[in-house]
């Protein structure tokens, strides 16, 4: 749509419903807005529209034939019945075609609750097939990568192929042969291997074509929670929902956003979740006791706490990790204010940064880790090497307050913290020097918990917890909250939303922004200054 | 005797029957009984069921504890759809889907809790492969309620018939 055509309107009527677009929308988009779907498989928001699928057959008052709403735009004063008994019986006819080679696999395919053959048949097909003959049989193809071809499912939509064309421009998979004959494959040996945005064609795939060998027979569609969040593996931030069954995540999924990732998300991001679903984590706060750590409630946790820092002025040397959320980083930065002060560094692991050609808007940053922007703007320092090791010297040998927060310590040295006054631990696991800590703090990943992340555009994005907490594990930012308001005489934040309203004090660039304005696609920092 | 008291011993209300001595007797009754007695002795006519040297003929519509269907090299018929969990409405069937060595989507676990099952079929119903059945069987004795869950092994080894949901020559049940 350009945007001089944007300004102007057109009227139509969808099965009934009269209402104005602006010029040039397509049919498909307009009758959207009613609430009604047209299925359509070739057809995607995302890629160019060959109309070649002719499952989006609308009629059109007026017009001699049958219009593919995904391509016709609406004309003033269209009217358009999208379930009269022409479209219905096209349809029905494109979904009779669909289905003469089509395997009807659905108990053993991964796409089943969520195919849009499935629900378009059940919807709009017939009740019995008619054919006879026997089917053509292709079997299944590795196309590399996390991408597995099951050729007798596939519908030729040619979306997979579009999306390697168009928006990953890295065309490695083609329509061969014709007729009943065509199929998709790839070129030479290589198939879609190397490619890091090759598993949205397992997205886009309406049937279950293409599937994804991480995902394979692991959960039913209709098993899985969605919640939505932000992916946490770099500092891009896309859109994603966790999906999850028996409280693990089995899979991320892309989540539209036009201002961050459009429909898309890199397989380095959407595979890298086995981290959220680790076992061995600290589930209750320990104190250290004649050299002990012993669990404790977290009452007299944070008592004892609070009397061990109250008075602390030596300063304190932090080490947070960039996975931590904004609320979280703030209650660090309140925490060592109050404490006399002092530096913090966060190590962050970096690799390549890779563009989405199509959508460059998008890439995978070459930071691997969702707030580093959100833990730079609260004042930590980035420290340590590019595999997000060392960099840990300062706090090391501090004499003072140590607080470390979702930092696993793996590469630091045995005596840790030894030489401090006092070394506080909030994190997910106990490993290394972690054990040093004389107060260990157990506290939620991402997918626990309600918080934010500050993406490298600046965009404030909201996520949702999805899995249920470990233990008397608790948001960093609650725990550092409680354990502030017993120390200085203030309230705790009882929500996220109050721990997000503090971060204005600690940097400008949150001012005035609200958590609850955030929404599910985020705001961008400049928001509040309109 | 009720009719020989006095009237005023009675509580209120209380009618008192005035029959002839004949009616009131038990005689005919003892003598009705005793003939029905001696009828059977002659003409025996046996209603005890010598359970469990022998038992009933069920319906073939019964629906008891479950049999998994297997293939003839002792594999499971089962491709882990998940219908049946999604379906069973005690909400008792555990399933975890996975690969087999040939690729197969197979149950790595698959379990009923016969305990909460609430033997409705539906199941059997589901099942777009035929591997899950209700069965005609109705002995269900464990010492312990663990063992009331059936894995994959023991509803393979079942060995009661299979239950006919429905007539296969009157599908309908016209
Ligand atoms: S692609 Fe859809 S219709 Fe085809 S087997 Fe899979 S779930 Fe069934
Ligand atoms: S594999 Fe899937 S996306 Fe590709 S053409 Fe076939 S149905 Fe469409
Ligand atoms: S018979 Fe009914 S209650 Fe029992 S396992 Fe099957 S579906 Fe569940
Ligand atoms: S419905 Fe049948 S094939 Fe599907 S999981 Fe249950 S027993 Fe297995
Ligand atoms: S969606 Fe319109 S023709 Fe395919």
């Amino acid at each position: 749509m350009s945007s001089t055509a944007a300004k102007e309107t057109v009227s139509c009527t969808v099965d009934g419903i009269a209402f104005e677009v602006p010029k040039g929308t397509r049919m498909i988009d307009a009758a959207a807005r009613t609430g009604v779907d047209i299925p359509h498989y070739c057809y995607h928001p995302g890629l160019s529209a060959p109309a070649q699928c002719r499952m989006c057959l609308v009629e059109v008052e007026g017009a001699p034939k049958l219009q593919p709403a995904c391509t016709a735009e609406v004309q003033d004063g269209n009217v358009i019945l999208t379930a009269s008994e022409n479209a219905l019986k096209a349809r029905e006819g494109v979904l009779e075609f669909l289905l003469v080679n089509h395997p009807l696999d659905c108990p053993v395919c991964d796409q089943s609750g969520e195919c849009k053959l499935q629900d378009y048949t059940a919807a709009e097909g017939r009740p019995m097939g008619r054919l006879a003959e026997p089917k053509r049989i292709i079997g299944v193809d590795d196309f590399g990568g996390d991408v597995l071809f099951h050729g007798d499912r596939c519908v030729m939509c040619t979306r997979c192929v579009r999306f390697m064309r168009e928006v990953a421009q890295d065309e490695r998979l083609a329509v061969v042969q014709r007729g009943d004959k065509a199929v998709i494959d790839t070129f030479f040996g290589e198939g879609l291997e190397g490619n890091i945005w090759a598993d949205n064609v397992v997205d886009i795939c309406p049937v279950g074509a293409l599937v994804s060998k991480d995902f394979l027979h692991k959960a039913r569609a209709w098993d899985l929670d969605r919640t939505p969040s932000i992916c946490p593996n770099c500092t891009q931030g896309c859109n994603i929902t966790l999906q999850v069954r028996d409280n693990q995540v089995m899979r991320l999924k892309p989540r539209p956003n036009a201002e961050v990732n459009g429909h898309w998300m890199c397989d380095f991001g959407r595979l890298n979740y086995q981290w959220v679903n680790r076992t061995g984590r600290i589930e209750a706060p320990l104190v250290r006791e004649d050299g002990k750590l012993v669990p404790m409630s977290w009452s007299d946790t944070l008592l004892r706490l609070a009397n061990a820092a109250r008075g602390q002025s030596t300063g304190v040397r932090s080490v947070v990790s960039p996975y931590a959320a904004n609320e979280d980083l703030g209650a660090v930065r309140r925490l060592a204010d109050a404490l006399g002060g002092g530096s913090g560094v966060f190590r962050v692991e970096s690799g390549e940064e890779v563009v989405l050609p199509g959508f460059p808007q998008l890439a995978l940053r070459s930071d691997r880790a969702a707030n580093v922007r959100g833990a730079e703007l609260l004042g930590f320092s980035r420290a340590g090497d590019s595999t997000g090791m060392g960099g840990l010297e300062e706090a090391e040998s501090f004499d003072g307050v140590i607080l470390v927060l979702g930092d696993d310590l793996e590469d630091a040295s045995a005596d840790f913290g030894q030489r401090s006054k006092l070394f506080i631990y909030v994190g997910h696991v106990l490993g290394g020097a972690a054990r040093n800590a004389d107060f260990v703090l157990p506290s939620t990943t991402f997918a626990e918990m309600e918080g934010s992340f500050t993406n490298v555009a600046g965009r404030v994005q909201r996520f949702w917890p999805a899995i249920q907490v470990p233990g008397m594990s608790r948001p960093a930012w609650q725990i550092l909250g409680v354990l502030l308001s017993g120390i200085i005489d203030i309230p705790a934040p009882a929500r996220p939303g109050d721990a997000f309203a503090t971060l204005g004090d600690l940097s400008p660039a949150f001012g005035g922004m609200r958590f609850e304005e955030l929404g599910a696609e985020g705001q961008p920092l400049e928001y509040s200054r309109r | 005797m009720a009719r020989r008291r006095k009237d005023k011993e009675m509580a209120a209300n209380v009618r008192l029957m005035k029959r002839p001595e004949r009616e009131a007797s038990y005689l005919r009754a003892t003598l009705k009984g005793v003939a029905l007695t001696f009828r059977h002795m002659v003409n025996p006519h046996k209603v005890t069921m010598q359970y469990p040297e022998e038992k009933w003929a069920l319906s073939p519509r019964w629906r008891g504890t479950h049999v998994m269907e297997q293939h003839e090299d002792g594999r499971p018929k089962c491709v882990a759809c998940g219908l049946c969990p999604a379906i069973c409405p005690a909400n008792c069937i555990r399933l975890v889907p996975g690969e087999d060595d040939q690729g197969n989507r197979y149950p790595v676990v698959y379990e009923i809790d016969e305990f909460r099952c609430i033997f409705c079929g539906m199941c059997q119903e589901v099942c777009p492969v035929e591997a899950i059945h209700v069965g005609q069987h109705y002995e269900n004795s464990e010492y312990t309620r663990d063992n009331f869950v059936y894995d994959l092994d023991r509803l393979m080894s079942q060995k009661q018939p299979s239950t006919l949901l429905w007539d296969p020559s009157d599908p309908a049940s016209e």
